[in-house]
């Protein structure tokens, strides 16, 4: 069905209990409602209609209305391509709101972020602890609100540290993380053990919490965004950076002109071929297996220098803005481009070859790290992660951007829902990438590479954009305000979906195997935590150099 | 006196030589990994690097204190016993069980240095080399029986002689090639480096060694390179065999080096397999090396 006919199936199904809704956006469906009959609404819309849970945006709403806050949950409906966003308004006096998480799993940490930052309660949430916020953080103090200043730093109090679980009868715990080898980025997995078998698990996680949407609607204009925007990960940068600007086109309505967007898929997968030869070699790493490593990050490198001439850096490739791209592809440059994508082809199938028939590779890849479809659905997993269990989503097909809808695009499915499974869906992704860069090549239309904005962005309106990165769908969520700069932006990564399922696959596995199962979801927690705390002791923000860091780290260390 | 010469000739051999084949092994895996690697002497860097460092303990067991050095100590008594190319200064009539009873006793210091050390990871480490143990050491115990039964002694110049005149039997062989796989997790190298799995357990019981006792662990597992693989063609493959002496300790040594070079490739090209994967792996090896050791007792 389409947007309008969604708009009257919801109505007649749910009559007075719709406020109003409308499709401001094509494809892109607003409701709002009264917050009693947030859970009754959502459950249909994940449960019966079969939709998939996408974020929960909470917004400081009190400068533009007389309710207070807003709370939007965003759902997509897969096969008609439609997002459809719930929104609740939410006043003062009464600051709390029924949580879906009962009937939708999925909804856990993004209720819980919107508690923690925002202050709203999430009645009959099954896990209430705190999510986002440090264990020094004091109580009563929600740093999202528009009140509270973007360098804010309230005094430490450690009385409300989340509890974390306590083991159960006869098992020991370890901790794996916050420091772990193979974890790039600080968690903590807290292991329940019995033996070398786990039977329990809990996460605390957010050691990286950066800031960024907060800075993205205080200190920065639109165009300044997508550069933070795309240091919100190291490796996903660009499919951040595109996912923001698609949203703020969208809300605004600007047209992106065609070269632009088949520049941007082009930039897009460069970042997905390289970030799957990447994780190939880390997952080979973890295993124990080096030479997986060595070959794949060799294969890999062709893309860097590639990347680097195109954009100028290896990574941060910082190209998107809204309206289009900065830089082009010339003509000339699409033979090499070809050839090294080519050879990047064959080489990774030689070691798809080498993979499928090493015996001790596949006993310890097969059967472990079992992520079953049903729990991949009710916890709106992402990615080769969802893939991997059999749930065909990829945001290139279901809401499609940049040039995707002109291109010719395959779902890469697998059913084995182990960690042989997601390999697999990942390695073949490559092999869909180099066709998808050399469709594009062939298909770009010459013309412009920005789009001429001649009047401002009107303020109030939203756009929405899913964008399908390495590690899965990046959802990106502007209100658009005044001033050049948006009111709210709500960047969601798609580890953010996936670590939510990470305590249930562990559970029955070994130790040996839980950092494999792990880096099988290619977590990207810097994705995930998107704040960083500055360290201010009068208030200023001192940036420090990297001599003055050293002297700091060696003197607190000293004997 | 002779045997005082040949006993400090050994030491000598085997402190000296052994980080060299380490490096051998670094270069192979360089090799299969299309990388230069770092140079073949880097391990003498890596441990004169770790003999300067400062002594950081994490608990003030006296296990913890001084199993690196018991290890170490116990590792160097193997070599008095090890032929390398040569008759071993201190060989005996019960070579074998000496021979096990200490490699035993290295391998349990392991154990006990990663226990005592306080650390979770140790601890699963340490657990892990237990079940390792248990596994492994009766390979080795049956492929040396094997050995023995066939030469009709447990001393090993007369093990080596016997096989000089006999050649290669048909039970020897599947012994040999069930001693190369327990050697394989004596030395730590994979498919076998389960104990130490850097990425899973962060290094095992060795996590909280550091400095000088790090440095001690690591040549230990050096001067066991060179012991296994010299004592694995002492028994099994002794040709070609010379009448004079040091051409015999050149052809040893050479032949280590092409052992030393297999065990590299072999590293480069195998994931680490689990323990419980490991542990019934090694049943099914010590299922055939009784199958050796039968068709030994039959003659064959």
């Amino acid at each position: 069905m389409n947007g309008k006919e969604f708009i009257k199936h919801i109505n007649s199904k749910f009559k007075r209990k719709i406020v109003k809704s409308e499709e401001q956006v094509k494809n892109q469906i607003n409701i709002w409602i009264n917050k009693k009959d947030v859970k009754e609404i959502c459950d249909y819309i994940f449960n019966i209609m079969k939709g998939r849970f996408v974020i929960t945006a909470g917004t400081d709403y009190r400068k533009k209305s007389e309710e207070e806050f807003l709370v939007s949950h965003v759902f997509s409906l897969t096969d008609d391509h439609l997002f459809v966003i719930v929104h609740n308004l939410i006043s003062e006096e009464g600051l709390e709101i029924d949580s879906i998480t009962p009937d939708i799993p999925a909804a856990g940490w993004a209720e819980r972020e919107v508690q923690d930052l925002l202050g709203i309660k999430m009645a009959g949430h099954p896990d209430p602890r705190r999510l986002i916020v440090a264990d020094d953080w004091p109580e009563g103090v929600y740093p999202f609100r528009k009140d509270f200043p973007h360098d804010g730093f309230p005094e430490s109090v450690f009385e409300y540290k989340p509890k974390m679980k306590e083991n159960p009868e006869g098992s020991v715990i370890i901790p794996l993380g916050p420091f772990f080898p193979t974890l790039e980025e600080p968690a903590y997995f807290r292991l329940f053990v019995e033996g070398e078998r786990i039977v329990g698990c809990d996460y605390r996680g957010f050691y990286n919490h950066k800031g960024i949407e907060k800075l993205g609607e205080s200190e920065l204009n639109y165009n300044q965004v997508p550069f933070l925007a795309e240091r919100i990960c190291g490796i996903c940068g660009t499919a951040h950076s595109t996912c923001y600007c698609q949203a703020v086109e969208e809300a605004a309505e600007i047209e992106v002109p065609p070269r632009a967007k088949f520049i941007r898929s082009i930039a897009g997968e460069f970042e997905r071929i390289h970030s799957h030869l990447l994780w190939l070699g880390i997952a080979g790493h973890i295993v124990g297996f080096d030479t997986i490593l060595m070959q794949a990050w060799r294969i890999r490198e062709p893309i860097m220098w590639l990347s680097e001439k195109f954009t100028g850096n290896r990574k941060t490739y910082g190209i998107n803005l809204v309206g289009g791209v900065r830089r082009d592809i010339p003509k000339e440059w699409h033979s090499e481009i070809i050839a090294i994508v080519d050879k990047i082809y064959k080489e990774t199938k030689a070691v798809l070859n080498a993979i499928a028939t090493d015996t001790p590779l596949l006993m310890r890849l097969e059967g472990v790290g079992i992520l079953t479809n049903e729990d991949a659905i009710s916890f709106s997993t992402l990615g080769p992660t969802a893939r991997g269990s059999g749930v065909a989503i990829d945001s290139r097909v279901d809401h499609p951007y940049a040039a995707y809808d002109m291109v010719q695009v395959n779902k890469v499915v697998e059913t084995g829902e182990d960690i042989l499974a997601r390999t697999l869906v990942r390695i073949k992704e490559v092999f869909e990438s180099v066709e998808i860069i050399k469709q594009c090549l062939r298909e770009m239309p010459d013309g412009p590479i920005m789009a001429k904005i001649d009047k401002p962005i009107p303020p109030g309106r939203i756009g929405v954009s899913s964008v399908e990165a390495q590690r899965g769908e990046a959802h990106h969520f502007v209100m658009t305000g005044e001033d050049n700069k948006p009111y709210r932006w709500k960047a969601r990564a798609p580890t953010y979906q996936n670590l939510q399922a990470v305590p249930g696959m562990i559970i029955n596995e070994t130790i040996a195997d839980v950092p494999i199962s792990i880096a099988s979801y290619d977590p990207c927690f810097s994705c995930t935590e998107r704040m960083e705390t500055v360290d201010v002791k009068t208030g200023k923000v001192k940036i420090y150099t990297k001599k003055e860091l050293e002297e700091l780290s060696r003197n607190k260390y000293k004997r | 006196m002779k045997v005082l010469g040949l006993c400090i000739f050994n030491l000598v051999l085997v402190i000296i030589l052994s980080p060299l084949l380490e490096g051998i092994i670094r270069k192979t895996k360089a090799l299969v990994q299309s990388r230069i690697g770092p140079p073949i002497i880097q391990p003498y860097y890596d441990l004169l690097k770790l003999f300067g460092k400062e002594e950081i303990t994490s608990s003030d067991n006296i296990l913890f204190k001084y199993t690196p050095l018991i290890c170490f100590s116990v590792t160097l008594l193997l070599a008095l016993l090890t032929p390398f190319g040569i008759t071993a200064p201190l060989n005996i009539a019960g070579d074998t069980i000496v021979f096990i009873y200490l490699l035993t006793l290295g391998a349990v210091m392991i154990m006990m240095g990663g226990v005592s050390s306080e650390s979770p990871y140790a601890v699963v480490g340490s657990a892990r080399e237990m079940m390792m143990i248990l596994t492994v050491e009766p390979v080795i115990v049956i492929a040396l029986i094997t050995a023995g039964i066939k030469a009709g002694s447990l001393s090993f110049a007369d093990m080596t002689a016997w096989q000089i005149n006999h050649g290669l039997s048909f039970s020897m062989a599947i012994t040999g090639g069930a001693l190369f796989l327990a050697i394989l997790t004596q030395l730590a190298k994979l498919p076998f480096d389960i104990v130490e799995a850097e990425t899973e357990i962060m290094e095992g019981p060795f996590i909280e060694q550091s400095g000088p006792r790090l440095a001690l662990f690591k040549w230990s597992f050096y001067v066991k390179e060179l012991i296994f693989a010299s004592l694995f063609f002492s028994i099994f493959l002794p040709w070609p065999y010379f009448q004079f002496a040091p051409l015999n300790i050149i052809m040893n040594l050479i032949k280590v080096a092409v052992f030393i070079f297999i065990v590299g490739v072999v590293d480069s090209v195998n994931p680490r397999l689990r323990i419980d994967q490991s542990v019934k792996y090694f049943g099914l090896v010590i299922f055939f090396a009784f199958a050796g050791l039968a068709f030994a007792l039959v003659g064959a």
